[in-house]
């Protein structure tokens, strides 16, 4: 007893003696609530519709007032026709509709039933789901408010989709499970990668070479993607053939976009470990750095709902590019010409990580 | 010592190199300067400054102050062309132990822009003459202390540099590597190689033709062996077995007696002199000529680190 009780105090000990260990342990924790709350607190934003008012009577303003003001809901539109609605769906300027029909407002006064109809963006399925529950809720509170007015009347709410009906929860978790693959693994596994050479002491040696910070910076970059490329492939193969999953548009654009986030991860990776001292803070750099990717890059919420801050950071997050493009290639059926500001994003970020990396990277044993 | 020929060529000029860690001096204004064509020692104990002062010397590490150029190239402003002429082999074993003797090889040849042809070649010659052929398909990691040590030097030879910077290259080596290693440095520069080494085996460095010596991030003294041992004890040591006492007949001659020991017959006594080849002859006849009979009169061998010791306790 009396060693195992030294033992547990010399691990005690090593561990409170360690700075970077209490970083882990103290700040660690802290930092990440601190950005959930940031991102997923109070100040949450609301989820983008666009309202058709086909009917423009009263009462259904009425109605378009008090969505706006439950705080779920924002409207960034005003379509004329339900068509023209739809249409922005599709586009995902916003993840829904809601459709007034003409004679609502004649309906309601008149203690007839109508209805209004929400069309949904199934390829965010859980989005569709809030929108969903959020707009039976709203119209059942303006019926028990409105009854008092006009008398007993009943509105039913009408459920359609695009991209639907309905995404199985295999596909609409490809894209955050890809998501993981292609960032985390590779810029954890390149960004110890320098900081191992240091520590290994290869690197003495080998910067004693007329070699540039650019040919290191680029040698790994380009041996890391080839062998991470067959990672991905392999990984694509099980996703499509065994699993199943469900890709609507074309395959080549998606695989286009997963390695171009492989690429950016890499890239990204490179810049921690041009800046690591040894494998220890470049691994903890690696993790550090995925819990706001995961938090803000639309991983479990669409970014359009996260404070305004959160959104700012996620724009930043090549994570946040990649899931857009892949969502709308797989679920929505998009090509790459739709994706390409997101495309444009990854590269241009993944050229800007691997300039940092060879202007970062010092060649001295410092 | 040999007269320094006039018009050489600086190898390395290092001037005033300070490197400064956080709020401790590694290295505290050290200047070298180290002409083509010799072994030149950096002599002095662990943690004296020596590693941090031949990094300094290859663009490893900055500076805090003071400025370094390799055969008149300035090391801050044109690394690159220093490190075309330059072979180093670091304390520790820097290759990977991950590739075999012949991957490591071709590596290098290949980083130093040795063409193919050139780099078959200069690798033939380099496994035979540090015997690696037997050895050629094992990792690295899997040789033994001594055949690492001579891959390194291999490698650090690959591409003909005109300056060798070993750092270490006899710690924890075995007698007989050591006196090989030595042995290579020699004909090393029989070849036109410039060699700075460093060690902190007082004995090895009476191999160099001149050394530095350093102690807490500073140079302590520098000069050939013997002038060094000359500096330590303000000249050379003879000793005299003589019948009596010769003390009396002292008078007057160039030589002052650190020693002194008689059984009344015979005496032994040790005599610093200013340079005991020049001394030892003339010194015991004008000692015959007063009439004291000398038994024997040699020169004591004086070690380095003995005198490394007495420099360094001074101040």
């Amino acid at each position: 007893m009396g060693a195992l009780a030294a033992l547990i105090v010399k691990d005690v000990k090593q561990l409170l003696r360690d700075p970077r260990s209490l970083v882990m342990i103290l700040l660690m924790p802290m930092a990440v609530m601190a950005m959930f709350v940031a991102g997923y607190g109070e100040e949450r934003s609301s989820i983008p519709i666009v309202v058709v008012n086909l009917d423009g009577g009263p009462v259904s303003w009425r109605l378009i007032e008090l969505l706006r003001s439950s705080g779920d809901f924002r409207v960034v539109a005003y379509a004329p026709t339900a068509e023209a609605g739809v249409e922005l769906v599709r586009r995902g300027a916003a993840y829904a509709a809601l459709v007034i029909p003409p004679g609502f407002s004649e309906s309601v006064v008149r203690g007839r039933s109508t209805r209004v109809v929400t069309v949904l963006d199934a390829s965010y399925a859980t989005v569709s789901e809030l929108v969903w529950q959020a707009a039976v809720f709203v119209v059942q509170s303006f019926m028990k408010a409105a009854s008092e007015e006009y008398g007993t009347f009943y509105i039913d709410v009408e459920r359609q989709t695009v991209y639907g009906p309905k995404v199985s929860s295999v596909d609409s978790f490809t894209s955050t499970i890809m998501g993981v693959l292609l960032h985390l693994v590779p810029m954890s596994l390149i960004a110890v990668s320098i900081s191992r050479e240091r520590e290994r002491k290869t690197f003495e040696q080998l910067i004693m070479t007329p070699l540039s910070s650019w040919q290191i910076v680029v040698g790994k970059f380009v041996a890391y993607a080839l062998v991470t490329i067959a990672d991905m492939v392999a990984t694509f193969g099980f996703a499509v053939y065994v699993l199943g999953v469900r890709v609507a548009g074309p395959l080549p654009a998606l695989v286009t976009v997963s390695l171009l986030l492989l690429l950016c991860s890499l890239g990204l990776g490179l810049l921690i470990s041009a800046v690591s001292r040894n494998q220890l803070q470049a691994y903890q750099a690696a993790i550090f750095f995925f819990i706001p990717s995961m938090l803000f890059s639309g991983f479990f919420m669409p970014v359009e709902m996260l404070s305004p801050a959160a959104q700012a950071v996620g724009r930043l997050l090549p994570l946040y590019y990649f899931l857009r493009a892949f969502r709308s290639i797989q679920l929505r059926g998009w090509g790459l010409q739709d994706v390409a500001g997101e495309v444009t994003a990854l590269a241009l970020e993944t050229a800007a990580f691997l300039a940092a990396a060879v202007r970062m990277l010092r060649l001295r044993v410092e | 010592m040999p007269a320094r020929p006039r018009g050489a060529m600086l190898a390395i000029e290092a001037v005033n190199l300070t490197k400064v860690f956080g709020g401790f001096r590694a290295v505290d204004g050290v200047t070298l300067r180290v002409e083509e064509g010799v072994i030149f020692g950096l002599l002095g104990p662990n943690g004296a400054g020596k590693t941090t002062t031949i990094r300094m010397i290859l663009g490893l590490l900055k500076p805090t102050s003071g400025y370094v150029r390799v055969y008149g190239i300035d090391v801050e402003r044109d690394r690159r062309s220093v490190l075309r002429i330059t072979g180093y082999m670091p304390q520790h074993f820097s290759l990977y132990e991950d590739l075999t003797v012949e991957e490591n090889m071709r590596l290098y040849a290949s980083l130093y822009g040795l063409g193919r042809g050139d780099a078959e070649e200069r690798i033939r010659e380099l496994m035979d003459e540090f015997m690696l052929r037997d050895f050629r398909g094992r990792l690295a990691g899997k040789l033994s202390g001594g055949t690492k040590q001579r891959l390194a030097l291999a490698v650090a030879l690959l591409h003909r540099p005109r300056l060798l910077v070993v750092d270490e290259p006899t710690a924890g080596v075995d007698p007989p590597l050591r006196r090989y290693f030595w042995g290579k440095f020699r004909e090393l520069k029989e070849r036109g190689v410039t060699i700075l080494v460093t060690t902190h085996y007082m004995d090895e460095a009476e191999n160099c033709d001149r050394i530095a010596l350093m102690s807490r991030g500073r140079v302590a003294a520098e000069g050939s062996p013997l002038e060094i041992k000359r500096l330590a004890y303000g000249g050379d040591i003879i000793e005299l077995v003589t019948a009596g006492d010769p003390r009396p007949a002292l008078d007057g001659l160039a030589a002052s007696v650190l020693e002194f020991e008689g059984d009344g017959s015979y005496s032994r006594v040790r005599l610093l002199v200013p340079d005991a080849s020049e001394a030892l002859v003339p010194l015991t006849r004008e000692l015959e000529g007063r009439g004291v009979r000398v038994v024997r009169a040699y020169q004591v061998p004086l070690s380095l680190e003995e005198a490394f010791i007495r420099l360094t306790s001074r101040g």
